[in-house]
């Protein structure tokens, strides 16, 4: 009983120390938070210095570090351990027109490209085919959209599912974890199963085998997919949403984002990104 | 699951329908003539019958809705919470002679558009015409300008960022009215309605600490705003509960399969005949020298497509408590191994058969000698079931990364992080005191015969006593009444006091 008694006190005192040191952490946390926002506003200047007009900062000077989830053909992709697709092409055209070059990190989960640039100091842009919409606006900003994209409806060749059917419990969807398919399934899909899968390949044959009953998926990726190689899918519905994919670039970094609009504005008016789209998608947008 | 409550038939949908638009209509033209107002009744009683007769209301010479929508602002769960801001998604598909120059949506009740930001999409088919516009919101009703007059036929989406639907909860249409370039006015049909739910106690303690001040200063700091935001911490340890019970019941579920499995592995992996051997030893190597990630995506992504469906959660049990099975066969192997040969000697003198010795003499000893490890298997295994949120079985980690992704911040996996822990941490303590429990009476330092309750007891929850006789034995019994932290302990403990461990003196014989 003696022995309790004192394990318990002992507990309470723990708790009450700790619970002052968590008070004492948060009295104290504006000051340290404006003394980091400080040192990141000297490395800023430090770091300019490959462009003297543009006060924009680089993770690593003279070049844009890319980040993307690699598993997004045609926008993204791994041939080997080499980044390819649209958005690497356009990164590499949107460097050099800036006067740099662009590397890429290892592919990361869609769902933590965004927070990795709201953290800043690993990358310095985000671009997979991310849809600009007001809730990624309120933690990075985008630069001018680059292209415009649907949503498409994934199921099996034989199957005969169709947005109304699929709104029901008995239903599992899949979608890419933090996409708009994974919203839009939230939004008009309620009473179905949503199952947020990393992959696209992983959502895929879950609908070739059955486990999920659709997949919602940015149009231009299962049209690529279905005709490369799932011959036994089919984009059941286009989904009109006319979403439009942006360069997720940090919002201390205005700077930055500003060159790569003036980039994409040039790229736009010297043929470079029509030459572009034409690669990558010919005659199918 | 939440929409209950919806009108069913479309008779009464029709009929919620026109009185929405009759009262939104009379009330934008409170200052007109009384002609117009009878007119635009005339109109909004057509617009039922239309509702009710056509199915679906289509008419080709006028704007019609297809839908609106209510992004779910309920942290963790898939409700749409009235009063909190959420996102109404509203989408029309322009008639076929007509070009609309403006929108004007209602809402009934205390709903509100103030500071909302609105997002135009027009399209012609998939392809999208870039067309700008001005949102002017006056309260619950909100007027969408557009710059250029929208062509015929185009699908129009309005998606309204930070609007709230009414406080009270209830089945809301959103009704409204648009203009064409002609100058003419016409009502819209109302849209299929939103089921909305009134605040939840849950929501009501986020918003009490989002207006606490220690809370924001909290959240200024990147890492704890990022990493510890008080709020969704709260809604975190609400909404990962369900997936905290799939993991506990998925690994309580699959453990005593998974011993069972393991212990006839390792009897075939003692066994004399050769067969039997390399039986077991194939089923060992290739689940232990494989990933468990790998043996999911086998099982979820193969079994299928031979045709057998299995229920993902029964088949996340199956998968690992075979995968576990592997490893508990390799500690039950080294347990039974380690049981010195002299035991079975003794059995053999005393006229036991081998089944008779495994039984009764090495596993009750094995048991004792693997709990440690078996143990350990288990945290191993419960944090292991984070893999099957890979192929959608929605556990906790399934959770938090859904919770992650709609909120942008890593809190949802530090209330995930703590979930695991609060199932790991005692259990590492249990096997750090089961372990330090059997070394004692491996070197000699078993129970003794007591000398005095109190005496014992005192000592027993001292640091490990190199004096024997002092340890604690029987006692434990009577400590167990009064304190039931230790009373835990002592009848975790028991298997190992209570055995007498004379035999293992030649073992011990180090010390």
């Amino acid at each position: 009983m003696k022995n309790s008694m004192s394990r318990r006190q002992f507990i309470l005192a723990a708790g009450a120390v700790a619970g002052s040191a968590v008070l004492a952490g948060c009295g104290g946390s504006a000051s340290p938070s404006s003394g980091a926002a400080d040192t990141g506003g000297s490395g800023a200047s430090s770091s300019a210095k490959g462009s003297p007009d543009d006060a924009y900062t680089l993770v690593t000077d003279g070049t844009i570090t890319c980040i993307a989830e690699m598993g997004f053909m045609p926008f993204e992709y791994l041939d080997g351990d080499t980044p390819k697709g649209f958005d690497i092409d356009l990164m590499a055209a949107v460097a050099e027109h800036m006067g740099l070059t662009s590397a890429w990190l290892p592919s990361q989960a869609f769902d933590t490209l965004v927070p990795t640039i709201k953290q800043g100091g690993k990358a310095d842009v985000a671009c997979s085919g991310i849809t600009i919409n007001d809730d990624r606006l309120e933690s990075v900003d985008f630069s001018d959209p680059y292209m415009d994209s649907n949503q498409a409806l994934v199921v099996k060749s034989d199957s005969t599912e169709t947005e109304a059917a699929l709104n029901d419990a008995s239903k599992t969807v899949a979608c890419q974890a933090g996409t708009t398919g994974d919203d839009w399934i939230s939004e008009n899909l309620p009473n179905a199963q949503k199952v947020s899968l990393q992959d696209v390949a992983a959502a895929m044959a879950g609908v070739q085998t059955g486990l999920y009953d659709a997949f919602v998926i940015d149009l231009p990726v299962a049209s690529n997919l279905i005709s490369q190689s799932y011959s036994d899918l089919k984009v059941a519905e286009e989904i009109p949403t006319g979403e439009q994919y942006g360069i997720a670039v940090s919002k201390d970094n205005p700077a930055l984002t500003a060159a790569i609009n003036k980039a994409l504005a040039d790229m736009r008016s010297d043929g470079t990104m029509d030459q572009l789209k034409q690669t990558w998608f010919g005659g199918m947008i | 699951m939440e929409q209950t409550g919806r009108p069913t038939s479309r008779m009464g949908r029709a009929a919620l329908a026109g009185k929405g638009a009759a009262g939104m209509t009379a009330a934008s033209d409170a200052a007109s003539r009384a002609g117009r107002a009878a007119l635009a009744a005339l109109l909004a009683l057509a617009c039922v019958l239309a509702v009710s007769l056509a199915v679906p209301p289509t008419s080709a010479l006028a704007m019609s809705t297809n839908k609106a929508t209510a992004r779910p602002n309920e942290d963790g769960g898939n409700g749409v919470i009235g009063g909190e801001d959420t996102r109404l998604t509203w989408e029309g598909t322009v008639g076929g002679s007509e070009e609309v120059t403006s929108i004007t949506l209602t809402l009934p009740g205390d709903a509100s558009f103030d500071g909302s930001t609105t997002r135009i999409t027009v399209l012609d088919g998939l392809s999208r015409t870039s067309i700008s516009g001005e949102a002017t919101a006056a309260g619950a009703s909100i007027r969408v300008s557009f710059d250029d007059p929208i062509p015929a036929d185009s699908l129009v989406r309005l998606e309204i960022t930070n609007m709230r639907f009414p406080t009270a909860g209830g089945d809301y249409q959103v009704t409204g009215a648009y203009t064409t370039s002609a100058g003419g006015t016409a009502d819209l049909d109302a849209a299929p309605a939103i089921s909305i739910i009134a605040n939840t106690p849950l929501q009501a303690a986020v918003n009490w600490l989002d207006q606490q001040e220690w809370v924001a200063a909290w959240n200024s700091v990147p890492f704890l705003g990022m990493f510890l935001k008080p709020q969704l911490l709260l809604t975190s340890f609400a909404s990962l509960f369900p997936g905290w019970l799939v993991c506990l019941g998925i690994v309580l579920a699959c453990y005593p399969f998974a011993i069972v499995l393991g212990l006839s592995f390792a009897m075939l992996k003692v066994s004399r005949r050769k067969a039997l051997r390399a039986v077991a030893i194939c089923y060992i190597n290739i689940l232990r020298g494989t990933p468990l990630f790998l043996q999911i995506y086998i099982m979820f992504f193969g079994l299928p497509m031979v045709g057998i469906n299995i229920d993902n959660n029964v088949l996340g049990v199956i998968v690992m408590a075979v995968n576990s099975s592997a490893y508990l066969a390799e500690i039950f192997r080294a347990g039974i191994q380690s049981i010195p040969q002299g035991q079975y000697e003794a059995a053999a003198s005393l006229g036991m058969n081998g089944f008779q010795t495994m039984t009764s003499i090495i596993l009750p000893q094995t048991v004792r000698r693997v709990i440690p490890t078996v143990t350990s298997d288990f945290i191993t295994s419960y944090k292991d079931t984070s893999l099957l949120s890979s192929v959608g079985v929605m556990e906790l980690m399934m959770f938090s990364k859904n919770l992650t992704t709609t909120t942008g911040n890593i809190t949802p996996y530090m209330a995930a992080a703590i979930y695991y822990l609060i199932v790991t941490l005692p259990l590492i303590k249990i096997v750090g005191i089961i372990e330090s429990n059997i070394a004692r009476s491996e070197r000699g330092g078993g129970p003794r015969p007591r000398r005095r309750a109190g005496d014992a007891a005192s000592q027993g929850s001292s640091e490990p006593e190199r004096a024997p006789a002092s340890s604690a034995g029987i006692p434990r019994a009577e400590a167990a009444k009064g304190a039931p932290a230790t009373g835990v302990l002592a009848a975790l403990s028991a298997p190992f006091v209570t055995h007498p461990t004379v035999e293992l003196g030649g073992v011990a014989d180090g010390e």
